[in-house]
């Protein structure tokens, strides 16, 4: 495996040509050598999620610098919602019913970020909003919060329940015994990030960033992305629910009464 | 295990078709559609919810259909009943729709959904069940020989009267579409095929003979969740079309041996399993209403 890594990271340094692009007013590179293992990822119907591995070398020739990898779902409208007690106040007993709904315009669907150490210590926090190293970054608010609400807990509380749900993923470690997740660093700069993909991660065009910083600032950049689509019967039955609803929508309810006919005709008394 | 296409998750095939094959089986035994238990299952068991609502009123068609043909077969459906209280269901689900919006809007519809709930569950629930009691301990149904004295009920003195042969009625065609439509607008703000509701109505207020009411009100409900597959599929685009037919396998197989099973009980006492089940799944409503949660946030999926 290491070798195979090795030589596809050679073939990609020899591929990439030297054209450092500079931008204006940023001195920032997108040079930096990485590739994904695999570009298109597909669904089946026995799809039960996948990993994700970006490798790639580090450019700095003395080594120096840190390593960070993000893997980026695409961005979709959120609602976060508050239960709140009726009636509130000192009362003894109350309903606990949903209330106080805060919609974000957009938030990351999926958002996974690899290091070999605490986020913290490589990049100043002002690196991280910018370059939106942390999913509660990319998270914008589009509508007021309820009064007496505090901004930053529903934006807490949706990074909170996305990474119960495996949506949201930090690694600040190399692969553990049973975690094949993580970012490893190898001998000559060069390094392998694992993501696991859970199955409930939606399905569109994700990127894989990767990122050298060091003494806090963003040396080099390079965004890869990663195809992730539906094949066969999976593909067939989303586009038929999309494109020809009505129709989906009655076949639907014709399968149902077939189901039924079916079932009354096998069970029919002799 | 097996992805689902639109809930974009993979699910074990062999649960779903036992929490399905469950459903199903109350279902066929005591004539609702089990919507108010398939819709939690399936949330618990990690279904979005707005595709757990759209999908499982696929199941519903499929097993009230299975259901439609046992009962065609003991001449226990009444069709005409069953057309008016759906086309008051129509009508009402329209209206259920439109109100269900602007309460959103108001930001009071998850108290008033809660409320209903609770309130329908237990008051219903409650009622058959004591009177399932009675005629287990041999007492004569007193609660209902009061209802029952006047046996020309308000819905014989309405005008435009029709003859409803199967349940051996005359009576106005108002009272049926007026519940029809009730229940349709319930059914819309509540999520659920209101079954549970329409057959102790079309016990009690239309004084429906027991034998043909499971039949009729699987009619109404047939026609409620067909037409809620196809607006959702075409509105929200969440039916899963993959669950749906593992809901459907597992439904139909269920409710047939719940109908089955439902035959050899005398009816009393399958009201009074009902009864038992709304009771208990209202009780369980009101412990999460009332205990404080532990994560006071949740995720919205845009559904009441």
């Amino acid at each position: 495996m290491k070798r195979l890594i090795t030589a596809l990271v050679f073939a990609l340094l020899v591929s990439v040509p030297a054209t450092a692009q500079q931008q204006p007013g940023s001195d920032v590179a997108d040079d930096l050598p990485a590739g994904v293992a695999e570009e298109q990822i597909t669904v089946s119907s026995t799809y039960g999620g996948s990993y994700i591995t970006v490798f790639g070398v580090n450019p700095d020739r003395r080594g120096r610098g840190d390593i960070v990898v993000v893997l980026r779902g695409p961005t979709e409208p959120a609602t976060v919602m508050r239960k709140r007690r009726v009636p509130g106040g000192q009362f003894p007993f109350g309903l606990w019913v949903n209330g106080d709904a805060v919609r974000f315009s957009e938030a990351p669907a999926f958002f996974a970020v690899l290091s070999n150490r605490p986020l913290r210590e490589i990049a100043s926090p002002e690196s991280i909003w910018r370059y939106q190293l942390d999913p509660a970054a990319s998270a914008q608010l589009a509508s007021a919060v309820p009064a007496g609400g505090d901004p930053s807990a529903y934006r807490a509380a949706l990074v909170r329940l996305r990474r119960e749900q495996g949506l949201y993923q930090w690694y600040t470690r190399p692969p553990q015994e049973g975690v094949r997740g993580g970012l490893t660093a190898y001998q000559g700069g060069l390094f392998r990030a694992v993501v696991r993909l859970p199955a409930n991660a939606p399905i569109a065009q994700y990127h894989a960033d990767t990122y050298l910083f060091r003494d806090g600032r963003l040396i080099s950049r390079q965004r890869i992305p990663i195809m992730i689509s539906r094949v066969g019967v999976e593909r067939t039955i989303h586009d038929l629910a999309t494109n020809v609803s009505w129709l989906y929508g009655i076949v639907t309810v014709l399968l149902a009464l077939l189901a039924g006919w079916g079932a009354s005709v096998v069970f029919r008394r002799p | 295990m097996i992805y689902l296409p639109i809930a974009e998750m993979p699910v074990a095939v062999l649960l779903i078709l036992l929490v399905s094959g469950a459903v199903g089986f109350v279902s066929g035994l005591v004539g609702v559609g089990g919507g108010f238990i398939m819709t939690p299952a399936l949330l618990f068991l990690g279904i979005p919810a707005p595709v757990a609502v759209a999908t499982g009123a696929s199941q519903i068609a499929a097993t009230s259909f299975s259901g439609i043909m046992t009962q065609q077969r003991r001449k226990s459906v009444d069709w005409r009943m069953g057309l008016l209280l759906s086309i008051g269901g129509v009508i009402g689900g329209s209206a259920g729709v439109a109100l269900f919006e602007r309460l959103l809007r108001l930001g009071q519809l998850d108290l008033i959904v809660s409320a209903l709930y609770l309130v329908l569950l237990s008051s219903v629930g409650f009622l058959m069940v004591r009177e399932s009691y009675r005629f287990w301990r041999g007492r004569p149904p007193k609660s209902v020989s009061i209802l029952r004295r006047p046996l020309k009920s308000i819905a014989h003195n309405l005008p435009f009267r029709l003859r409803f042969p199967r349940s051996g009625l005359y009576i106005s065609a108002l009272p049926p579409l007026g519940i029809g439509f009730g229940i349709g607008a319930l059914s819309a703000i509540m999520g659920i095929g209101g079954g549970f509701i329409l057959i102790p109505a079309m016990i009690y207020l239309l004084r429906m003979p027991t034998n043909v009411v499971i039949g009729t009100s699987q009619f109404q409900v047939l026609v409620i969740s067909s037409l809620i597959v196809i607006l959702q599929s075409v509105t929200t685009q969440t039916v899963d079309l993959v669950l749906a037919l593992l809901l459907m396998a597992g439904g139909v197989v269920g409710a047939q041996i719940g109908a089955r099973v439902g035959a050899g009980i005398k009816a009393e006492y399958v009201r009074g399993i009902l009864g038992a089940l709304l009771v208990a799944a209202s009780v369980k409503f009101l412990f999460d209403l009332v205990i404080p949660p532990e994560e006071v946030y949740l995720l919205g999926g845009g559904v009441g």
